[in-house]
């Protein structure tokens, strides 16, 4: 996650983040047209890249053989469809539903992108303060809880460890009723220890005044203009996507009969739209790229 | 008008049986006033703190009285006892309470309902005043053990307290980020005039700039003075206390000084001077025989590497080192800088990727883990706590051996025979390190690795711990211990090495190694290297002083 801090979108306020992820991921399991499934994986895998450099191809390049397989599966459970292109094990193998199944393939990869992403710009404390301002007692107890995972997994192998070297422990050569004995030993021993943690942790909160007054939560974030500009384009442009979505303009449908919304007129004006939103992030991301060079020539 | 006005405070727990943990207590604290509390484990010092803070306060039978600022303590409300009065606990990880830098910060003026806008000045501040700005936006889990102390401070005063209450601080601390601590604390209270009561182990950092010292011994205040006139009546006293005080008192009462009663190294430095217009007839001790090839090691390194991850850096860069049997070895050097590492090394649980390790003169992986742990090697880790999987102490010992009488004879040893039937998390640091070596101890191990052993413990159980040590090494045990306790490591090692930048670099008996050291070196050796040539202990200097004063 160290690459996002060099990107532009994450550096915006959280809302505008969580505002441009629910578009884009609400549209993506939605939309079943085939341009616009080509251009969620367009606009997702580029920011994907962005964010997670050399290491994004991996994950990308891993997602064809689920693409390929996840198509090719469909066919064998759904015969419907009007052209045969062969039959396997007495039923008909349909193209449409090949073509369903590749769609359906599509969402789920748009998706799986655009989480990714979306892990990756919007971390634990941006999602918290977030909700914090609604729900300050549910956020506060999110926030503890994300600390105790990684204190908990540190302990548990600090007892490991520990015990290892008296020579306790399960160790390769021990039997299933050993390992088992032993992680529970060692299970408790970390409850024990958590318990009397939290014992301390309860004292300074309350050493700290928690109780006493109605809680307030500091916000990191504010608001800029430049936030509420990107505010404003992301409301517009999913304004202008959904309008023309209601008309008909990204209808697919597969199954029995293929038909597919054509990108003409009007319905141009909506897959624009639904382009220029999932641009968003990248296109902040190289303007400020491009930005940062230009400035810096200057000196 | 007092801060703090204690009248006649007793208190007992409802399980102590009347025992009261707290006797007529009286005692008064200035506004501004800088307050060391002193007194070895369990001697009240705790609990008399949190009483000064209502919702710490533990629950028991109590009388007398607490005014703060002329107010009884009950009449305050819970809202400015948490503004006014800060209260900093010993263990820097479960004092914090959130996951971020920014949010910890925030979190007492979150509780207070403090708005926006004040918040963001006052967390600026704090981030600004702490310098905590460069690791403003961290996780709070990649923070060091004296940044995390650090951060609780500052989530504190950030509440703009009057009092600050430091319940041993530092104990968890390595010495430098204990000192910059400290320093800290002592900053707030010169340039900010809050009042600090504070409780510590290590007197060389506090003492010498405290208005006043109290202290306690089974729940009582036994003296009440400055910390000059404190030495003086501890050593008078002959109380167990003295043994804490800051090298340059210790030396100054234990040779008989005249003068002034130094407190810091650079009194001493001139008290020593004075005393010694001249040099000394005697300056030094004789030298020791230079180490001879050692023969049979208990345990040798070879140029080990290792790092804990295929692209990480190395933490072990060559280590190479060799322990004679029966010999306390000691291994000092700076946080991080792979001595824990090296342990784990010796015991097979890092498996290094180049060099040899030889136990016994057998390689380590030769061993059959059954085979390596029992009877053999054996290790105390650096979290006594870590090794506690029981209800009891006797219960964790049976875990390890089933036999009676050598549990018994162990428990003995490490004087836990008292302490048997109580929950090992109820037991203060030193007793838990006790009864974590008698765990270790059930293993009979001929080669014994510690971690950190002195971590919190107070200068009166590290005595007794060294007592431990030394019987263990009558009984033939060899001893390899990494520590950063230099005072510990001066006074009680055989050998002592520095580890440094993942390779163990000189290798020396304490004399010659702390004696040709000048910074990193003990205070003893830092007062008296301008007229001793190697003095390291107190010890040493009150010898070299008296060798010359008398004969």
């Amino acid at each position: 996650m160290n690459t996002s801090k060099y990107d532009a979108f994450s550096k915006r306020h959280p809302l505008v983040n969580f505002l441009f992820f629910i578009g884009a991921i609400g549209c993506g399991v939605v939309i079943q047209h085939p341009a616009y499934l080509i251009a969620g994986v367009m606009g997702g895998g580029t920011y994907y890249l962005l964010l997670n450099g050399k290491k994004g191809w991996k994950m990308i390049l891993g997602m064809l053989p689920m693409f390929v397989i996840l198509t090719v599966i469909n066919p064998l459970l759904n015969a419907y469809g009007v052209t045969v292109l062969f039959h396997l094990f007495g039923r008909p193998y349909t193209l449409e539903a090949l073509m369903y199944g590749a769609a359906i393939a599509g969402v789920f990869v748009v998706m799986l992108l655009w989480f990714g992403c979306y892990n990756a710009v919007l971390t634990s404390d941006k999602f918290t303060s977030l909700f914090g301002n609604l729900i300050p007692a549910l956020s506060l107890l999110l926030v503890m809880v994300l600390r105790m995972i990684p204190n908990f997994i540190r302990k548990a192998k600090q007892i490991i460890g520990a015990r290892k070297s008296i020579g306790k422990g399960a160790g390769d050569e021990s039997t299933t009723k050993e390992k088992v004995n032993d992680g529970m030993t060692v299970l408790s021993a970390l409850t024990d220890w958590a318990l009397e943690g939290s014992v301390i942790t309860g004292d300074s909160m309350r050493a700290r005044g928690y109780g006493t007054a109605k809680r307030t939560s500091f916000q990191i974030y504010r608001m800029t203009a430049m936030d509420w500009t990107l505010m404003g384009m992301i409301v517009t442009l999913l304004f202008v996507v959904i309008a023309c979505g209601a008309n008909g303009s990204m209808t697919a449908t597969f199954t029995p009969d293929l038909y597919i919304a054509p990108i003409t007129g009007l319905n141009t004006l909506g897959f624009i739209a639904y382009c220029a939103f999932l641009l968003i992030p990248t296109a902040l991301h190289i303007k400020e790229a491009i930005q940062w060079h230009i400035s810096r020539s200057k000196i | 008008m007092a801060h703090f006005e204690i009248k006649n405070l007793t208190f007992s727990y409802p399980t102590a049986k009347g025992k009261h943990s707290l006797e007529d207590v009286t005692l008064s604290i200035e506004k501004g006033e800088y307050v060391v509390l002193c007194g070895k484990s369990g001697s009240g010092k705790t609990t008399l703190l949190r009483h000064l803070k209502s919702v710490l306060a533990p629950h028991g039978k109590h009388s007398g009285e607490i005014l703060f600022n002329d107010i009884p303590m009950d009449k305050v409300s819970q809202r400015d006892q948490s503004a006014k009065i800060g209260y900093v606990m010993q263990n820097p990880d479960d004092q914090i309470v959130t996951d971020k830098v920014w949010h910890e910060l925030a979190f007492g003026l979150e509780s207070l309902g403090t708005d926006q806008k004040t918040m963001r000045a006052r967390v600026a501040e704090m981030a600004c005043y702490f310098g905590i700005q460069d690791w403003f936006h961290r996780d709070v889990a990649n923070l060091s053990g004296g940044q995390k102390q650090l951060l609780n401070l500052a989530s504190i005063m950030a509440m703009q307290p009057e009092v600050l209450i430091l319940d041993e601080p530092t104990s968890q601390l390595d010495p430098i980020a204990a000192s910059d601590f400290l320093n800290t604390v002592r900053k707030i209270n010169i340039e900010l005039g809050t009042t600090v009561i504070i409780t510590e182990h290590r007197m060389e950092d506090i003492f010498p700039y405290a208005d006043r010292a109290i202290v306690m011994d089974s729940g009582r205040v036994i003296a009440d003075d400055t910390p000059r006139n404190i030495g003086k009546l501890l050593y008078e006293q002959g109380n167990d206390m003295f043994a804490a005080m800051p090298t340059p008192v210790r030396v100054f009462y234990g040779a008989q000084g005249e003068g002034d009663c130094p407190l810091t190294v650079r009194e001493g430095r001139n008290w020593l001077s004075k005393a010694f217009p001249e040099a000394p007839k005697v300056s030094t001790f004789p030298a020791e025989p230079l180490a001879d090839e050692i023969e049979n090691p208990a345990l040798s390194m070879k140029e080990l590497w290792f790092r804990y991850e295929k692209d990480s850096p190395d933490i072990l860069r060559g280590v190479s080192a060799e322990v004679p049997a029966g010999s306390l070895y000691a291994i000092v050097g700076g946080n991080g800088a792979g001595k824990s590492t090296t342990l784990k090394a010796i015991c097979g649980i890092c498996k290094p990727y180049r060099g040899k390790v030889k136990v016994f003169g057998k390689r380590v992986e030769k061993y059959k883990s059954a085979e390596l742990f029992k009877n053999c090697l054996s290790m105390l880790p650096q979290d006594p706590k870590s090794l506690f999987v029981k209800k009891t102490v006797r219960e964790d010992l049976t875990e390890m051996c089933r036999n009676e009488q050598k549990i018994a004879e162990v428990a003995e040893l490490c004087q836990v025979t008292a302490l048997l039937d109580n929950h090992p998390y109820d037991l203060s640091g030193g007793e838990q390190q006790r009864a974590a070596l008698a765990k270790v101890l059930l293993t009979e191990p001929k080669l014994l690795l510690l971690d950190e052993p002195t971590k919190g413990i107070d200068s009166f159980f590290k005595e007794t711990f060294a007592t431990i040590l030394a019987q263990l090494k009558i009984q033939g045990i060899t001893i390899v211990m990494v520590s950063h306790d230099v005072e510990f490591c001066a006074k009680y090692a055989d050998m002592v090495s520095m580890f440094f930048d993942g390779q163990i670099l000189t290798t020396d008996t304490p004399r010659r190694f702390f004696g040709s050291n000048s910074f990193y070196t003990t205070a003893a050796n830092r007062m008296s290297r301008h007229v001793f040539q190697n003095a390291v202990t107190a010890e040493n200097m009150i010898d070299l002083y008296k060798q010359n004063k008398e004969g």
